[in-house]
C-alpha cells in the first residue's frame, strides 16, 4: 500500500515559508499582532468580571442617620431596616465606636482628633447592613433611603454599575477588533498561500499530470498556513504574557485597590485559545487559497 | 484500449474543436496524431489527460469513462499515462535522479522503492551516468529523456508524448523517436502528437490525421500528408 510521509508535508511547508520569507513573516506579524490584541481585550473583560465579582460578594451597604437624630430616632431606623426584605442582618455603628476605629487607622495623624470628643464628634451613628440578594439590592438601596432620619445610603452600586457600563463597551469593542483582525489576518494569509502555490505553479501542473492527488498537493500548503498560526500563536503569547506581567507588577505596587488574576491561572488557557485562533486561522486561510486546486 | 466514440468538444466561447471523432487505439500500439495548427489535436491531448471533458459522446481508456469519471478518480486515472511535453517541464533545481524521483513520490511511493526504481528508469533512456546533474547542464535531447524517464517512473500502461521533438534538433529527434519505440516494444501503447513530416513518415507506423475537428484519415504504416 503507497503510503505519504507527514514529514514531507511539514518539509514542505517550511519550504514555502522561507520561499516568500517576506509575506510570511509579514502574516505572522499581522496574526500575532491581532492574537495579542484580542488576549488583551480578552484579559481586560476577564479581570473586570472578577472585579465585578468581589464587589459583588461584599453584599454590604452603609446607611449614615441624620446627626440631629436621637436614642429613640437610631432604634426607631434600627427597627424599620430590620423589617425590610432581603435583609440578612443589621449591624450598628455608634459614632463614639466611629471616631475611635477612625483614630485607630489613622494613628500618625493622631495629633488631628486630639481636641474631639463626645461633645463635638462629627461623626453620625451607622447601620452596616448585609444583604441577601444582589438582584434586589436597587431596591433595598430605595427603601432604606426613604426611611426618616436616614442621611446617606453608601453602596458600590455607583461603582458596580460604572465597571459593567465599561465591561459592555470593551465587549463591544473587542467583538468588532475579533472581526476586523479576524478577516484581516485572512487576507494576508491568503495572500502569502497564493503566492506560494502561484511560485510552485509549474511543480503542480507536473504533479497533477503524474496522478498527484488533491490532498498530496494541497496539503503542504494547509502546513504552511498551520506552521503560519503556530508561530504566530507561540510569539503572541511571549509578548501577551511579558505585557501582563509588567501590568500586575504595576498593579500591585500603585493600584492595591483593584484585583488582578494571577498570571499563572491564565498562561495555560490563553496558549491554548491561542494555538486553537492561530491554528484555525492558518487553516481558513490556505482552504480558501486553494479552493480550485482541490479540484482535479 | 482507448476509444473515443462521436466525440464531440466544444468550448464555452462557441468554438468546436473535435465533432464527431470516432477512433479505437489498440492496447501496445505505436500511433502517430498529425495535423495543422488549430486543427483539434492538443484538444484531443487535453481530452485524453482529462483537463477537459467532452460535450457529448464518451472516451474510454482501460477501465475508466472519462465522460463519467468523477474528479476524485481523475488522479487515479492519470497513473495510467505518462506525459512528455515539448518544453520538458523539469525542476531547473532538482537532479535527473530528483525530477524522476518527484513523479514517484508524489503518488505515494515508498523512498527505498523510489531508490532502486529510479537508476533502472534511467538506464533505460541511457541517462544512468547524468543522474547527479541539473537540467541546465544537459543537452536539450537529454533533458527530453528526463521527461520520458519521468514519464516512465509510475509504470504507465500509456506513454502520451506532446510534439516531443519540437525543441530538439533532428538527431536528438531520432534519438527520442527511438526510444519511444523501444518503450512501445516494452509493451506500452505510445501516442505521439507531432507536426515533424519526415519522422512520421520514416517510422511508418499508424497515422491518424485531424482535419477541422475530424478524423481525415487513419492508416497503419500511413504518411503525413
Amino acid at each position: 500500500m503507497r503510503r505519504y510521509n507527514l514529514f514531507y508535508f511539514i518539509g514542505q511547508g517550511f519550504q514555502g515559508i522561507f520561499r516568500n520569507g517576506v509575506m510570511s513573516v509579514a502574516s505572522i506579524a499581522v496574526l500575532m499582532s491581532c492574537l495579542v490584541v484580542l488576549g488583551g481585550f480578552a484579559l481586560l473583560v476577564y479581570n473586570i468580571d472578577v472585579n465585578l465579582e468581589e464587589f459583588g460578594l461584599m453584599n454590604e451597604i452603609v446607611v449614615f442617620v441624620d446627626r440631629e437624630a436621637g436614642e429613640e430616632d437610631i432604634q426607631r431606623i434600627e427597627a424599620e431596616i430590620r423589617a425590610l426584605d432581603n435583609v440578612a442582618s443589621v449591624k450598628r455603628t455608634t459614632k463614639a465606636e466611629a471616631l475611635e476605629s477612625m483614630k485607630q487607622q489613622s494613628e500618625e495623624y493622631a495629633h488631628l482628633y486630639e481636641d474631639i470628643d463626645e461633645t463635638n464628634n462629627p461623626l453620625t451613628d451607622s447601620f452596616t447592613i448585609v444583604y441577601e440578594d444582589n438582584d434586589r439590592v436597587v431596591t433595598l438601596a430605595y427603601l432604606l433611603g426613604q426611611i426618616d432620619g436616614v442621611r446617606k445610603v453608601n453602596n458600590r452600586l455607583d461603582l458596580a454599575v460604572t465597571m459593567s457600563n465599561f465591561k459592555s463597551g470593551v465587549l463591544l469593542i473587542f467583538t468588532w477588533f475579533l472581526i476586523i483582525l479576524f478577516v484581516v489576518s485572512l487576507f494576508v494569509i491568503i495572500n502569502t498561500i497564493k503566492l506560494s502555490v502561484f511560485s510552485r505553479r509549474s511543480e503542480i501542473s507536473i504533479m497533477r499530470y503524474v496522478g498527484a492527488t488533491s490532498w498530496f498537493i494541497t496539503l503542504p500548503f494547509l502546513f504552511e498556513g498551520v506552521i503560519i498560526g503556530l508561530v504566530s500563536s507561540a510569539a503572541a503569547y511571549f509578548v501577551e504574557m511579558y505585557f501582563y506581567y509588567y501590568i500586575e507588577g504595576m498593579v500591585l505596587s500603585d493600584l492595591q485597590m483593584i484585583s488582578i488574576i494571577p498570571p499563572a491561572a491564565i498562561q495555560m488557557p490563553m496558549l491554548w485559545a491561542f494555538l486553537a485562533i492561530g491554528v484555525l486561522s492558518g487553516i481558513i486561510g490556505s482552504s480558501i487559497s486553494l479552493g480550485k486546486y482541490l479540484k482535479a | 484500449m482507448i476509444t473515443f466514440k462521436n466525440v464531440r468538444k466544444a468550448y464555452p466561447n462557441g468554438t468546436v474543436a473535435l465533432d464527431g471523432v470516432n477512433l479505437e487505439v489498440e492496447d501496445g500500439e505505436f500511433v502517430f496524431i498529425v495535423g495543422h495548427s488549430g486543427a483539434g489535436k492538443t484538444t484531443m491531448m487535453k481530452l485524453l489527460l482529462r483537463e477537459e471533458k467532452v460535450t457529448s459522446g464518451s472516451i474510454i481508456v482501460g477501465d475508466y469513462n472519462l465522460s463519467k469519471m468523477s474528479s476524485f478518480r481523475v488522479p487515479y486515472y492519470r497513473r495510467e499515462l505518462g506525459v512528455v511535453f515539448q518544453d520538458f517541464r523539469l525542476f531547473p533545481n532538482k537532479t535527473v535522479f530528483e525530477n524522476v524521483a518527484f513523479a514517484m513520490r508524489a503518488v505515494g511511493t515508498p523512498a527505498k522503492v523510489i531508490k532502486r526504481r529510479v537508476p533502472a528508469i534511467l538506464h533505460t533512456v541511457n541517462l544512468a551516468d547524468k543522474h547527479n546533474c541539473f537540467p541546465n547542464q544537459l543537452s536539450g535531447g537529454e533533458q527530453q529523456r528526463v521527461a520520458l524517464a519521468r514519464a516512465l517512473a509510475n509504470n504507465p500502461k500509456i506513454i502520451i508524448a506532446d510534439e516531443p521533438t519540437g525543441n530538439i534538433d533532428p538527431q536528438m529527434s531520432l534519438e527520442i523517436m527511438n526510444l519511444l519505440v523501444k518503450i512501445n516494444k516494452l509493451g506500452k501503447t505510445v501516442i505521439v502528437v507531432t507536426h515533424e513530416k519526415s519522422l512520421v513518415d520514416y517510422y511508418k507506423q499508424r497515422v491518424i490525421t485531424i482535419q477541422d475537428g475530424h478524423v481525415a484519415d487513419d492508416h497503419v504504416g500511413g504518411m503525413f500528408e
